[in-house]
């Protein structure tokens, strides 16, 4: 056993790319997401009939489908319409759209319990639509969705382990590289588990981090 | 009267089949202190929500220094630019403070001026703590709402609306989310206000302020204006049954309440 | 694609469902049980159910699932791709689980407990009688979430060679070389089971809200 973690250690430039790769699709998507969610929260809550509509079918589509279900028509159905990505383009825009869905519903969720008072007074001061959701509604609903929004990333995390089908190099694809060059299942699996738990473990501490901001601002 | 600030001419809404408000028309002159009275339900809220287009009135018209408030020139509904551009003017404090609950005291003074009226930021700065200070809190500036008590945040509340610099001030109920011995101290801001001849509607349950401020009392009854007048007349001597039965249950309020 | 393509699919669906109930059904009383031992605080127990979830929901089901299918065989125990899926299944929807029902048991309110000491009940009945029922309400919102997150998790079970839904339609895409029309079968098989669990969730969740409304 001693012996099979070393041999997962004399691997550990692949497993530590293949960690880098999983961080850095989680991360870039998680940003790109939360911010398209911010855009897409609005849309749901408008008060256009057909916006909030579209809106509420694209997210409650994404809810609908199995992320790995989305990252194959990307990958594999929409070169069929003359659209090609590579594998890593694809992963990372399937990651992308499907997580926005879920952020803005998020967003949108914490935004219809928030006290109406503080709103209503950013439309009595005069602040006009885009102005008032950027400077008066988003802020608390980022703070008092953080814990939901950091469980969402943590949901990244693991959406994103998905992508070793399509062959993307990440950690779960590095883990599997290794266990089939050297046959030590427990050993590599295992240790992909517990840099999976790290990543998450800071994620958890970041959003820790931002629950103290937001106490302050209740 | 002295030169006319708001005029509210027959204005009218409803919610489904609830009238709440009937053709109720009355004006403010500059420097005038207007306190709103009323049972609960009559309609004030609502009132002071049309005044800024909150609500949208179903009939009448709202003048504001003579302009036009929520219809443009050419008689069309104003859009959201037009209508944030009125209501920079007209200052509104919150039942419930409406504060901002992510930015500080001194941010959430500076704001809308800065953001919205896109006014010089060190000059607002100044003026915000210059209002602070009048309103007591300027050891209170960094501290985020949350931290505050009612009464502060309610002081804050209207250092928010002056920092507009508006024309004229609404304010719904400033004092009746708060505990006995905290409204004393707003009521204390308010009077300085209206004796520095601030141009203020004020809906409130303080008979005793009410009795003691303002220049006139505005009474309203299931959405009509029925009485107005001076306050010595309305509280000592009222004309219509109604506004006689609304006293009774304050009397002890109204020979007592002053503080 | 052919009307057997269209079965294979359907087939497909058949696993999907059959594979998220076992693991619903076996992963919900797990779930109770691991939340009791961290909410009665049994000493190292409740420390392991701890490390547990947090590593288990932090795990990618996917690799959860290759850990399992080639790591048993090699202590001894055989797996077929089948157990293997179950197993990765329970495991992780009883971690999500157990931190629905500890939530709600963390926020049971005392004097209710109290109470049913005060007329006597003993722990069991107190349990059945009057926990139970209150948790179940108060957790159910997040248990349906955790059921629709299961089912979207499922396509995971390809990489052992279940071939689920979404399996099945990558596999007629590559055959007939049109991936597009079987993939539109995988969602339109997807949808109404999801939907119909999203909407229960919503539905349970504005009654309940509506209840401490009126209350
Ligand atoms: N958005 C709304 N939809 C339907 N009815 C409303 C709405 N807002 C107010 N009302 C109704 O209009 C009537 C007047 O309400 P309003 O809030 O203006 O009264 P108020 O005089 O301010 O009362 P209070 O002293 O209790 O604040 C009430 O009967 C109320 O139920
Ligand atoms: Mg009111």
């Amino acid at each position: 056993m001693i012996h099979d973690f070393g041999i997962v250690w004399s691997e550990r430039a692949l497993l530590l790319s293949g960690f880098a790769n999983t961080a850095i699709l989680s991360a870039l998507s998680a940003v790109v997401a939360l911010l398209l969610g911010c855009i897409l929260t609005p849309a749901l809550m408008s008060k256009h009939q057909a916006v909030s509509g579209a809106a509420r079918v694209f997210v409650d589509g994404m809810r609908c489908v199995p992320f790995l279900l989305l990252a194959y028509i990307v990958y594999y159905g929409l070169p069929s319409l003359g659209i090609r990505f590579d594998n890593w383009t694809s992963g990372l825009a399937a990651l992308i759209i499907y997580n926005a869905a879920y952020m803005a519903e998020i967003l949108r969720g914490a935004w219809v319990v928030q006290p109406r008072e503080p709103i209503e007074a950013g439309v009595a001061f005069g602040f006009s639509e885009i102005k008032l959701f950027r400077r008066i509604i988003l802020p608390p609903l980022l703070l008092s969705a953080g814990p939901v929004l950091g469980n969402q990333m943590i949901q990244i995390v693991k959406d994103s382990a998905f992508l070793t089908i399509i062959a993307i190099p990440e950690l779960t694809h590095a883990a599997s590289s290794i266990q089939s060059r050297h046959y030590v299942p427990f050993a590599a699996f295992i240790t992909a588990v517990f840099l999976y738990w790290g990543l998450c473990l800071v994620i958890e501490a970041g959003v820790s981090s931002v629950g103290r901001v937001a106490e302050a601002r209740r | 009267m002295a030169q006319l600030v708001l005029d509210v001419a027959g204005i009218s809404k409803r919610y489904g089949d609830v009238e709440v408000l009937r053709d109720v028309s009355f004006q403010v002159g500059k420097g005038e202190t207007v306190c709103v009275l009323g049972p609960s339900g009559s309609g004030k809220s609502t009132l002071l929500r049309c005044i800024n287009w909150l609500e949208r009135p179903d009939a009448g018209q709202i003048y504001l220094n003579g302009a036009q408030v929520g219809i443009t020139g050419g008689g069309l509904v104003m859009g959201d630019r037009d209508l944030s551009r009125i209501r920079t003017r007209i200052g509104m404090v919150f039942q419930h403070f409406a504060l901002w609950p992510h930015l500080t005291v001194l941010q959430n003074l500076m704001e809308a001026p800065v953001q919205v009226q896109k006014r010089d930021k060190a000059e607002v700065r100044d003026e915000a703590l210059a209002l602070l200070a009048k309103v007591g809190l300027s050891e209170k500036r960094d501290s985020f709402p949350a931290k505050l008590s009612g009464g502060q945040k309610q002081r804050v509340g209207i250092a928010r609306a002056l920092a507009m610099r508006p024309d004229l001030l609404l304010f719904d109920e400033p004092t009746s989310a708060l505990d006995p011995e905290l409204v004393g101290e707003v009521l204390v801001v308010m009077r300085d206000l209206a004796r520095d001849g601030m141009t203020m509607v004020i809906v409130t349950h303080e008979m005793g302020f009410a009795r003691e401020a303002a220049t006139r009392v505005l009474f309203l009854d299931h959405g009509r204006a029925v009485e107005t007048g001076s306050p010595e007349r309305f509280f000592s001597n009222p004309e219509t049954e109604r506004a006689r039965q609304f006293l009774q249950r304050y009397a002890g309020d109204a020979a007592g309440g002053r503080r | 694609m052919s009307g057997g393509d269209i079965a294979a699919i359907f087939q497909g669906a058949i696993v999907t469902v059959t594979l998220s109930l076992i693991g619903i059904l076996i992963g919900l009383p797990i779930g109770l049980g691991l939340a009791l031992l961290r909410w009665a605080n049994v000493p190292v127990l409740a420390r392991i159910v701890a490390l547990y979830v947090s590593v288990s929901r932090a795990t990618p089901l996917v690799t959860l699932l290759l850990l399992l299918f080639f790591a048993l065989p090699n202590i001894g125990v055989p797996v077929s791709p089948t157990s293997a899926a179950v197993l990765a299944l329970v495991m992780n929807t009883s971690a999500f689980n157990c931190e629905v029902w500890r939530s709600a048991l963390a926020n049971f309110p005392k004097d209710q407990y109290e109470a049913a000491q005060s007329v006597g009940m003993r722990a069991g009945l107190r349990f059945r009688r009057i926990v139970l029922p209150q948790i179940v309400r108060v957790s159910l919102p997040g248990l349906v979430n955790e059921m629709s997150m299961l089912i979207k998790a499922t396509p995971a079970l390809a990489v052992v060679g279940v071939v689920d839904i979404t399996r099945a339609a990558v596999r007629i895409g590559a055959q007939t070389y049109k991936p597009l029309p079987p993939f539109l079968v995988a969602i339109a098989l997807y949808v109404p089971i999801v939907f119909v669990l999203v909407s229960l969730q919503r539905w349970i969740e504005r009654r309940q809200l509506a209840a401490k409304v009126a209350a």
